[in-house]
């Protein structure tokens, strides 16, 4: 049932990264929708459902806006291990502002290895575009949306799962 | 560090798979499942859209009210000045069109079949700008064939097509390219999309200037001759300039186009002259 679940969220995802976000552009940025989906997913669902999730919503995002499917798997790699890593660290740092760092950085990974996908593609390398138009206003989309996800389930007394894998079962 | 190593395979074997569906996109493998995928989310993506794109756009104009104020007041000018040669054109064309059939001769952009389509989405970035089409393969949509506005203004061409839709690369996009020339003096460039959705044009020859019309040249094989593209906004550079840096504002409002049509009567023959 519950990955059945999972099964119809990140298709939702993917819709909505699609059809929806690019509705509301932040300067040449618009909100990851993916990354946010599978930083919620690893954190209520468990990390296993989330390393099956990811390539899933991966396709089904290339699939939609036809960009390769290979370059999503690897923008969005290193979230689980990144949420880990900030999870685990002896970091001084609250669980609101390690979930967001970790969230930062997957987020700058993303677009910075899409848009190298673009430039591999043949769009003419633009330094300045990508910082200023891309990179920075993501960041701070990016922590806007990941606040708002996180508020609610912290009002709400909620503790996510941990990301550290066990030897067996869907953790 | 024994837990993270079980992350570790699992990145291992995530870029195997990114290889992989890499090589099976290059060579089509995936086009079967793209294209059943697509057909099943293509309802869902239009009734996002219907919902959120009238949300979206009262949100960019509330913001953009002054600028669209003035655009008014500019369009109202220039509608009248095109009513007034309107009336002069029409005489022309059916001058031409008494000529051509006195000479036998046909070809005109009014020749072209096109295909009425709706927009499923778009895909905007500062290096990508493109959009996907509810036609397909099923209805007669082919790779390469042209996009023109509901007005016959070029938007873009098609880079994939399934069964049910197809991926259009606007102009605006900055892997774009197409050939182009000056309606007043027939001297051809190359127009091409540049980051954040700048179009320029790269032309030889220091002869244009700001208002200049700009419309496709057939010198490539892969458009059409004379479908209007672009106004030129801004020339830097001097009279002496071999290559000024010209920049051109689409005759299409290409952000809110929800119709476009496709000329399904050309296809693409390169002549292997580059854009």
């Amino acid at each position: 049932m519950i990955t059945f679940a999972v099964f119809l969220v990140i298709v939702a995802a993917a819709l909505f990264q699609v059809s929806v976000a690019p509705l509301f552009p932040v300067g040449g940025a618009i909100a990851d929708v993916t990354l946010l989906t599978l930083f919620a997913l690893a954190f209520t669902a468990g990390p296993r459902r989330t390393m099956i999730a990811m390539p899933l919503l991966a396709l089904f995002v290339a699939f939609t806006s036809n960009r390769a499917p290979g370059l999503l798997i690897l923008a969005y790699l290193p979230l689980l291990p990144l949420a880990y890593l900030f999870e685990g660290g002896h970091l001084p740092l609250s669980r609101y502002l390690r979930i967001l760092a970790a969230i930062l950085l997957a987020g700058l990974w993303a677009r910075t290895v899409l848009s190298t996908g673009a430039f591999i593609e043949g769009a003419p390398f633009a330094p300045g575009a990508l910082i200023g138009d891309v990179l920075l206003p993501g960041l701070l989309l990016d922590a806007v949306f990941a606040t708002m996800v996180y508020l609610p389930f912290r009002a709400l007394g909620w503790t996510n799962r941990p990301l550290t894998l066990q030897r067996t079962g869907w953790h | 560090m024994l837990i993270f190593s079980r992350y570790t395979w699992w990145l291992g074997a995530m870029v195997g798979l990114a290889l992989v569906v890499t090589a099976a996109s290059q060579i089509g493998v995936l086009n079967p499942v793209q294209g059943a995928f697509l057909t099943v989310a293509s309802p869902f993506q239009t009734g996002l859209n219907a919902v959120f794109r009238p949300i979206a756009t009262l949100l960019s104009n509330a913001g953009e009210l002054n600028d669209l104020q003035d655009e008014n007041r500019k369009l109202r000018i220039e509608n009248e000045r095109l009513l007034n040669q309107l009336s002069g054109a029409r005489q022309a064309e059916e001058r031409v069109k008494e000529l051509e059939a006195q000479l036998n001769l046909s070809g005109t952009l009014k020749d072209q079949t096109r295909l009425a389509a709706n927009v499923v989405h778009r895909t905007s970035t500062p290096f990508q700008d493109e959009l996907s089409i509810d036609r397909g393969s099923n209805d007669g949509v082919r790779v390469g064939m042209v996009v023109v506005s509901a007005n016959g203004t070029l938007m873009g061409s098609v880079i994939k097509v399934t069964g049910g839709q197809a991926f259009v690369r606007l102009i605006t996009d900055a892997k774009s390219a197409v050939n182009g020339e000056t309606v007043e003096t027939r001297s051809t460039g190359s127009v091409k999309g540049s980051a954040n959705h700048q179009v320029v044009f790269n032309f030889a020859e220091p002869d244009v200037k700001v208002g200049d019309i700009i419309q496709t040249s057939a010198i490539s094989g892969r458009f059409p001759a004379g479908i209007p593209i672009g106004r030129v906004t801004e020339v830097k550079g001097t009279a002496q300039d071999l290559s000024p840096a010209i920049k051109l504002e689409p005759l299409v409002r290409l952000s809110t186009a929800t119709t476009v049509q496709v000329i399904t009567s050309f296809l693409p023959q390169p002549t292997g002259v580059a854009p």
